[in-house]
């Protein structure tokens, strides 16, 4: 292999298959993220309940999709559960940001529980104490604490399942991988492809790596824009 | 004010309240004192149920506050409570800490609550610091502050659980303070302590508590002076 023998311009060829494969990516990611996130959110307030029969339904949600590989699971929901369940498929769009929702909840729901867990009880006795609903001191009092405890490890799992989402090339989703493939397919080439897949992967986690340190400064406590403002007026 | 009738509470197999049968009248400071597992900080807790009753009933102005058809977060906004560890709000200013509840339960306006907060603070000795956040003050000042929140909902009882015991020494006193002040201002008061010079000074009652019984109570003369039973002689022959 000749590495100065490169032949970029197959890629360039293809570039309306990795732009439209780098907007697949980013809309499977973003939505199997949110998703993920507001499911996660229910699970794992679930699975902090005192009541058996709303903790063990969300255990067992959470131990199956973490126990199981997320490729079987698209395979599972993409070609027997959308179909058994409706009677037709809506695509691999639907089903690859079912799956991610699906999957990425679980995680998500462990990450929520255990941010929950580790804000001090004294935190909800006094919001009580002061006659606050047990939903409204978890709003208002431990979720936005607990939140900020959940930054990093949730934007860890924004990366992962950013580079993830490639799994889905396995039900024909035409997302950055897939662009890789049909050029390799074509060429018979695969250094150049599957490198240009890689740096866009690798382009698209860094951008999300700022993304998350931004967000975590400006959740910090010790953010306060108000402070801010007023230094500005003073100098 | 406050009825106590015959409060058992259990924790597993173990037995912490055995039988607490108390009143607490209007106007009136209590402190409760006792070694450490004696359960006064329980039976404090019980009385807005923060800890489940496990038997008997407690009455606050008459209502029952372990029926299960009586709404305890209403109770709970005429009960003002402070912690031993503060347990301010983290993630808020001062001030924000103090109108939190009253502008979401009592639906009180911003301006309004404002206004109410920094007149608290300002009673506390605190008003420069409202806009502070709690990591920022000492110890002595976030309970302060505490007891400024809990009084903005207008509590009827203000219960204390060894409010002073998290505390450096040298700022006790300020806390003290306004607990004494509270007191001269007629708030109804229910304190755990080990404080015995404030149960002395300003209590109008001392209940000693041990093993999960009442043994003996009276007022601060009476039973710091002339204790009755043994139980109680040993404990305070140890903290006097």
């Amino acid at each position: 292999m000749n590495f100065l023998d490169m032949r970029w311009d197959i890629v360039w060829d293809y570039r309306e298959f990795y732009i439209n494969g780098l907007w697949v990516t980013i809309i499977l990611t973003i939505c199997g993220y949110l998703g993920g996130i507001v499911l996660g959110l229910l699970l794992g307030l679930g699975k902090t309940s005192k009541k058996r029969w709303i903790y063990w339904p969300c255990k067992l949600y959470v131990d199956l999709f973490r126990g199981t590989p997320m490729l079987v699971q698209i395979l599972i929901i993409h070609l027997a559960f959308i179909p058994a369940v409706f009677g037709q498929s809506f695509g691999f769009l639907v089903s690859g940001i079912i799956a991610l929702i699906l999957n990425s909840a679980a995680y998500n729901a462990e990450i929520i529980r255990a941010g929950i867990e580790s804000i001090d009880k004294g935190q909800m006795e006094a919001a009580r104490s002061l006659g606050l609903t047990e939903r409204q001191a978890m709003r208002k009092i431990v979720l936005p604490q607990a939140f900020r405890r959940m930054i990093p490890p949730l934007g860890n799992e924004f990366i992962a399942l950013l580079k993830d989402s490639s799994l889905v090339t396995v039900i024909a989703a035409n997302d950055i991988l897939y662009a890789a493939k049909v050029v390799a397919g074509a060429y018979q080439r695969f250094w150049e492809p599957y490198l240009v897949a890689a740096i866009m992967y690798l382009v698209l986690t860094y951008v999300v790596t700022k993304l998350i340190a931004y967000v975590e400064k400006r959740f910090s406590i010790h953010y306060n824009p108000r402070k801010k403002r007023e230094e500005r007026v003073a100098t | 004010m406050i009825k106590v009738d015959n409060l058992h509470k259990t924790y597993g197999k173990l037995e912490v309240l055995k039988g607490i049968n108390y009143e607490v009248h209007e106007k009136e400071v209590v402190c409760v004192i006792g070694p450490s597992g004696s359960g006064k900080s329980t039976f404090l807790r019980c009385i807005n149920l923060l800890e489940e009753i496990t038997d008997g009933a407690i009455y606050i102005n008459g209502v029952m506050v372990n029926d299960p058809k009586t709404n305890i977060n209403e109770i709970r906004t005429e009960v003002g409570m402070v912690f031993q560890q503060f347990n301010l709000f983290p993630h808020m200013t001062v001030i924000e800490n103090i109108t939190m509840a009253p502008m979401l339960i009592r639906k009180m306006g911003k301006k309004d609550g404002e206004n109410l907060a920094l007149e608290l603070l300002d009673k506390v000795g605190l008003k420069e610091k409202a806009y502070n956040y709690p990591e920022q003050l000492s110890g002595g000042q976030q309970q302060r502050v505490a007891i400024a929140r809990a009084l903005a909902m207008k509590p009827k009882v203000m219960l204390f659980d060894e409010p002073t015991s998290a505390l450096d020494p040298e700022m006790v006193k300020e806390v003290l303070d306004v607990m004494k002040q509270l007191a001269v201002e007629g708030m109804t008061m229910v304190v755990v302590t080990h404080e015995m010079g404030f149960a002395r000074e300003v209590a109008d009652r001392v209940v000693f508590m041990d093993g999960g019984y009442i043994v003996e109570q009276g007022n601060p003369e009476q039973l710091f002076h002339h204790p009755q039973n043994e139980r109680t002689k040993a404990f305070l022959g140890k903290v006097l």
